[in-house]
């Protein structure tokens, strides 16, 4: 037999070309006809795991379902615990300054060391100084009168002294800063609290509005900041605490050994036999009522601070964030959008910071998983 | 002529489904042939063949014309099926399926003819599976060198230098074998 030419050897070839069964032909033609609609697999060879799970055939179909639905889930996961810890910032928040206030009480339980320590030194010598100070603490007389003292001042802290001050700045139509002003006095009444200055302006948008400078009580503060709260739109609030009770206690400490020391050199005064020496202890006498007067007016003062909470209150008009009077408009509206859509692409960016570690993960796995395919796949035919 | 129905079919279902019905009568039996060459097992080349033929008819609205011809994607559509299988059972890929059936070529044909095609068909058999799946390609399928080139993943300088080197081998085999 002669070695095949080329001609030759294609037609042996192509003669040897498998053909498929008429049965089989006519069925793959019917199936067409109706759009390959899906058979059962039953004993069918894997031609794909995924496919006889109903699973999507590329691993990308069904990784970007997943990382959207995974997005969906960061998110809002996010966005609740943002949700649930949110009102730190004290701006336009009225539970701010209850915030403030837990944050304090749980400084009272758990107190610093130096705080501690100083507080507990302290208790007999501010009680023992609240009936001597009667005659030197004048000005804290005359509030004293107008000012229920406490279970007022410093109850909400315990026995520690604690500083408050506020600020509050409030958005109203130009129209209304005088009924405004008036409901800021009647606020402040009704806290027993004082005015220290106010200034009010008339005028366009941006130019009217008013200033007051408010001493309230301290044990009142947040009844205060919520009657102002309501009187218009609360534009920003502001509130900060102080603790003060290492200093009360020291001038306490410091004024009654003061005191001490009258009593001991009035006592030497009338055991003095000369002259001279009546003058010389009179002269130290002279120079430690002086010292004492000092120290218990600082022990005033810092009582003062501790009793009363200073509040910068605002009434500002224009700047396109007015609140007329309360009703929602345009500007709150691009306002509010604007904070929605820094809130969302926030939650997003986070959403995507814990996403893009897991999403490289899945990639790497799934260029490896194809990669390992395609390998095994060429092994078969090599 | 059939990259332009597929182009047209992307703009209407409609022309979609008329391109592939096209392209499935045209494929058919060159699909057959390629896979049931490659798994040289019937049934599983039936199955491979219907999987293949389903796969592309739902992924027919993605086919893009520019990446090639729309054969070349269905026939690559179908070498990963029947590679996936082969892989799966764990078998060697043989080109010829079940040994040729010598009587339906034809006693007219001669003795001859019956003795060279067995020669032919053992020649296959000691190419390499690789080498052997281009020539099913080239001659069972029918495709053009850079349809093989695309169903490969190679050049198509590189699959006809590859189809070139088997058919030589193929040569020399036969004529070792005459």
């Amino acid at each position: 037999m002669e070695p095949p030419r080329d001609e030759q050897l294609i037609a042996d070839l192509q003669a040897l070309r498998p053909t498929p069964r008429p049965q089989f032909a006519a069925e793959l033609d019917e199936r067409a006809a109706a759009g390959f609609p899906r058979r059962s697999r039953k004993g069918a060879p894997a031609i794909s795991f995924a496919k006889r799970m109903k699973w999507p055939e590329h691993p990308l179909r069904l990784v970007i379902p997943a990382g959207g639905v995974a997005v969906v889930v960061v998110a809002v996961v996010t966005a609740l615990s943002v949700g649930g810890s949110g009102g730190t910032s004290s701006e336009a928040e009225p539970n701010a300054s209850s915030g403030l206030l837990s944050q304090v009480e749980r400084f009272d339980g758990h107190a610093a060391p130096s705080g501690a320590a100083a507080a507990g030194s302290s208790e007999a010598g501010v009680e023992a100084e609240e009936g001597s100070q009667a005659s030197l603490a004048a000005p804290e007389h005359t509030l004293g009168s107008k000012v229920p003292q406490a279970p007022g001042s410093t109850a909400p802290f315990g026995r520690r002294a604690v500083e408050r001050n506020a600020e509050i700045t409030l958005a109203a139509d130009p129209k209304d800063v005088d009924d405004d002003a008036s409901r800021v006095f009647e606020a402040v009444h009704a806290s027993n609290g004082i005015v220290m200055r106010s200034s009010t302006e008339e005028g366009r948008p941006g130019e009217a509005g008013a200033t007051f400078e408010l001493l309230i009580p301290s044990a009142r503060l947040d009844d205060a900041m919520a009657a102002f709260s309501e009187i218009d739109a609360v534009r920003s609030r502001h509130e900060a605490t102080a603790d003060i009770t290492a200093p009360t206690v020291t001038a306490a400490e410091l004024l009654k050994e003061s005191r001490a020391r009258i009593d001991g050199l009035l006592t030497q005064l009338g055991a003095a036999e000369t002259k001279e020496e009546q003058e010389t202890i009179e002269a130290e006498l002279r120079h430690e009522r002086r010292h004492a007067s000092r120290l218990a007016a600082q022990v005033t003062h810092l009582h003062k601070r501790a009793d009363f909470s200073r509040v910068f209150l605002r009434i500002e008009t224009g700047g396109g964030s007015e609140s007329s009077g309360g009703a929602w408009g345009i500007g709150d509206a691009f306002h509010d959008a604007g904070h929605l859509l820094t809130v969302t692409a926030a939650i997003t960016l986070v959403a995507l910071a814990l996403l893009a570690p897991i999403a490289l993960i899945a990639l790497l796995a799934w260029l490896t998983h194809r990669a390992w395919v395609r390998r095994e796949r060429r092994r078969v035919l090599s | 002529m059939e990259q332009a129905l597929v182009a047209e079919a992307k703009d209407a279902p409609k022309e979609a489904d008329l391109a592939f019905d096209r392209l499935y009568r045209s494929s058919r039996d060159d699909l057959y042939a390629y896979v049931a060459s490659l798994l040289r097992d019937a049934p599983a080349a039936e199955e491979v063949t219907a999987a293949a033929f389903e796969r592309a008819y739902r992924k027919r609205n993605r086919f893009d014309p520019r990446r090639g011809e729309p054969r070349a994607w269905l026939f690559g559509i179908a070498r990963n099926a029947a590679l996936d299988e082969l892989r799966r059972r764990g078998r060697q890929a043989e080109l010829t399926a079940e040994p040729a059936d010598l009587t339906a070529f034809g006693a007219e044909e001669g003795a001859e003819h019956d003795e060279r095609r067995l020669a032919v068909s053992a020649a296959l058999e000691r190419l390499q599976p690789a080498e052997r799946e281009l020539i099913a390609l080239k001659f069972f399928a029918g495709l053009e060198n850079r349809e093989i080139a695309r169903v490969l993943g190679v050049s198509e300088s590189n699959a006809g230098t590859k189809l070139h080197r088997a058919m030589t081998k193929l040569r020399e085999a036969c004529d070792g074998t005459a």
